[in-house]
């Protein structure tokens, strides 16, 4: 890893100074996004820091979005401006893997239609402009979609004393699975919340850990009973037709571009939640089995399936100055290669799909993070990560930079990030991934001499909120 | 047909009217109730508590809180009066969205919930405090039971302090002596109250 300031880091630096003097001088205002702009409330109320949620923010998210004064115009903009420092960024024969590193680049811009629209109705959509989405020559190109979004439809009632809630219930159409979920140790919000674009990452990931991402359309109902005890059911399914928007901007007709769902399919969230003093505690599990084409412009072949299982729990201790939080999520899934298998055997994959050396493989993902925030202000988090699970050269093949020697899709590491706001919408940031493991082994992972800690990553990052 | 005398029809008519007019009032404050009733326990309550029993201490416990002075405050939060940093970021918001009627009607919810309960501290801080509140501290303090009541009830615009959360009266403490609150008889009584005498009476008046 280098650690040495560059000249562009230097720049890099002087720019983000600008760009806080800039924003500090444009937020003396009110400087808060959509929601806050409708309830009035700062960030803090609802985010120990953007977008890890407060008891109140969750909810806030339960409630549809809906507390506070529908606004005549609900827009929120996002930015963020980093640098990226790869540690080895030259494959094998000295080839650039990751671009735009070393130097500040404007990653992404999201604009947010979002708020309370009656109520009971409320939501958020997200379009996010990335500006370092790669072609296939690995050239950096602007690219425009659909990010998270989350519409809601909501009812609540008290108790008979009128002291408290007692039912909490609604509706949810989203994109992403978890999405929807309002405890930070589930995979959509989970730690980290923003990553270095284009970074290197490993091959192998859980269905419920991002590989889903804008590509589904998931209807979900929810309950939650005297703040609680929660449970969620919903279906996913593709998002075609009446529910292509919500994966607008996806490569959908490449082979291999995204993953296709086969009908609807099912998943489920139970949660227990506790509040005392200053603290809040939540144990949890939540689920989905997915058929999946392996081919997504071949909706019409046998499919693979994936049943995930997982157990997660949060730690919140929110007080001033002291702020301390803990997630921890474990995702079993079970891989059953009835389609894939069984065509790669007899005669190779099916189109661009996977081409298994079992018919059966486990992967299994363990997130563990813990933050601390000084005043809502500075803040350190440290995560640990590990996904392990089954051997199978047919999944995880040689390949340089990106493949596996070893067959094995074991990769562990660990995150460390330093964060300032300075303004509450306003988050400075250093992250750094070193990785014990990757793809399956410490040192020539690949197959072409390199090693897990070539993937060591730094990034400097500015991301912003109005 | 005879023509009803004047007095008669003003004496037949007035209980009317004000019959009518009571009707009118008393709907209105129902009504004003009702919704009430239902923002402290779906929105008030998320941070103040069931019924005003908040859990967190960086939100007061407003349970038999005094009518008077929750109408105030809800006052003092929308006109920036209350300029402490958790008023802004918490308060300011939600004050603008409660109309006038509603905020007297959410007075009169959290003024007619059951006090919280006591939670006792350390047996030396407490005695401490206890001194302080009842007799102050001669030529420096005066006693903070003259006005907030023998038993800490509160009185009117002077807030009921028993059972409250000790870290909050700690935090209002310190903002009403730097002025981030505007409250210029309190500010005067307290300026020159010291930290740990600020803990003692907070530690006590949690306690009962």
């Amino acid at each position: 890893m280098r650690t040495g300031t560059s000249p562009a880091c230097g720049r890099a630096l002087l720019a983000c100074a600008g760009l806080l003097a800039w924003l500090g001088f444009a937020s003396t205002s009110q400087a808060v996004p959509a929601y806050a702009r409708q309830t009035g409330q700062a960030c803090v109320a609802c985010h120990v820091s953007f977008p890890e949620l407060t008891p109140y923010g969750r909810m806030f998210k339960l409630s549809g979005y809906t507390i506070g004064k529908r606004q005549d115009l609900p827009l929120a903009l996002m930015a963020q401006v980093g640098v990226t420092d790869v540690s080895s960024n030259k494959d094998y024969q000295g080839q650039k893997i990751v671009p735009k590193t070393n130097k500040p680049a404007l990653s992404a811009v999201s604009v947010f239609a979002a708020g309370k629209i009656t109520d009971n109705i409320g939501g958020w959509i997200q379009w996010t402009y990335n500006n370092l989405a790669t072609n296939s020559r690995n050239d950096t190109v602007g690219h425009s979609g659909i990010d998270n979004t989350d519409l809601r439809i909501v009812g609540r009632s008290e108790n008979t004393d009128q002291t408290d809630m007692r039912w909490l219930y609604g509706v949810s159409v989203h994109n992403n699975p978890t999405v929807q979920d309002v405890w930070n140790s589930t995979p959509a919000f989970g730690f980290p919340f923003t990553l270095p674009p284009n970074g290197i990452s490993q091959s192998a990931a859980t269905m419920l850990d991002g590989p889903l991402a804008q590509q589904v359309a998931g209807v979900s109902t929810y309950v939650y009973w005297n703040r609680s005890i929660y449970v969620e059911v919903a279906g996913y399914k593709t998002a075609d037709g009446f529910f292509s928007p919500l994966r607008a901007g996806q490569d959908i007709h490449t082979p291999g571009g995204v993953l296709r769902l086969n009908g609807a399919n099912p998943y489920w969230r139970v949660a227990y939640n506790r509040e005392w003093a200053s603290s809040s505690l939540m144990l949890g599990t939540y689920g989905a089995h997915f058929k999946v084409y392996p081919d997504n412009t071949m909706p019409y072949t046998p499919t693979d399936s994936y049943t995930d299982i997982a157990f997660d729990t949060q730690f919140q201790h929110i007080s001033d100055p002291h702020t301390y939080t803990f997630q921890y999520t474990h995702i079993h899934e079970n891989q059953h290669y009835a389609a894939s298998y069984a065509a790669t055997l007899a005669s190779g994959p099916i189109g661009a799909g996977p081409a298994p050396a079992n018919a059966h493989d486990t992967l299994i993902t363990d997130k563990f993070k813990a933050t601390y925030y000084f005043e809502r202000k500075y803040g350190a988090t440290l995560a640990l990560f590990r996904t392990h699970g089954s051997t199978d050269a047919g999944l995880y093949a040689p390949a340089s930079v990106s493949g596996s020697r070893t067959g094995s899709p074991d990769t562990n590491g660990y995150i460390v990030e330093l964060d300032y706001l300075p303004l509450q919408n306003l988050r400075l940031m250093v992250q750094y991934y070193g990785y014990g493991k990757f793809n399956g082994a410490r040192r020539n992972y690949d197959g072409s001499g390199r090693s897990a800690t070539d993937n060591n990553t730094l990034f400097f990052n500015v991301w912003f909120v109005y | 047909m005879s023509r009803i005398p004047a007095p008669y029809l003003a004496a037949f008519i007035f209980p009317i009217l004000c019959l009518v007019a009571a009707h009118a009032c008393a709907q209105s404050a129902t009504t004003s109730d009702d919704a009430a009733a239902k923002l402290a326990s779906q929105i008030c309550s998320s941070c103040h508590g069931p019924g005003g029993n908040s859990k967190s201490p960086t939100f007061p416990k407003l349970a038999a809180q005094q009518q008077p002075y929750l109408a105030v405050q809800i006052q003092a939060f929308k006109s920036g009066a209350r300029g402490e940093q958790e008023a802004h970021d918490y308060m300011l918001g939600m004050a603008t969205l409660i109309d006038a009627d509603t905020a007297v009607a959410l007075a009169r919810y959290f003024a007619r919930q059951a006090p919280p309960q006591g939670i006792p501290g350390d047996p030396a801080q407490m005695a401490a405090g206890q001194k302080l509140f009842t007799q102050g501290i001669a030529g420096r303090v005066a006693p903070c039971a003259s006005c907030h009541g023998d038993h800490a009830q509160g009185n009117g615009i002077f807030p009921r302090l028993a059972g409250q959360h000790a870290a909050y009266l700690v935090r209002q403490l310190k903002v009403i002596q730097g002025n981030l609150r505007n409250s210029p008889v309190m500010h005067g009584i307290i300026k020159d109250l010291r930290p740990e005498e600020m803990k003692e009476v907070a530690a006590y008046l949690q306690s009962i």
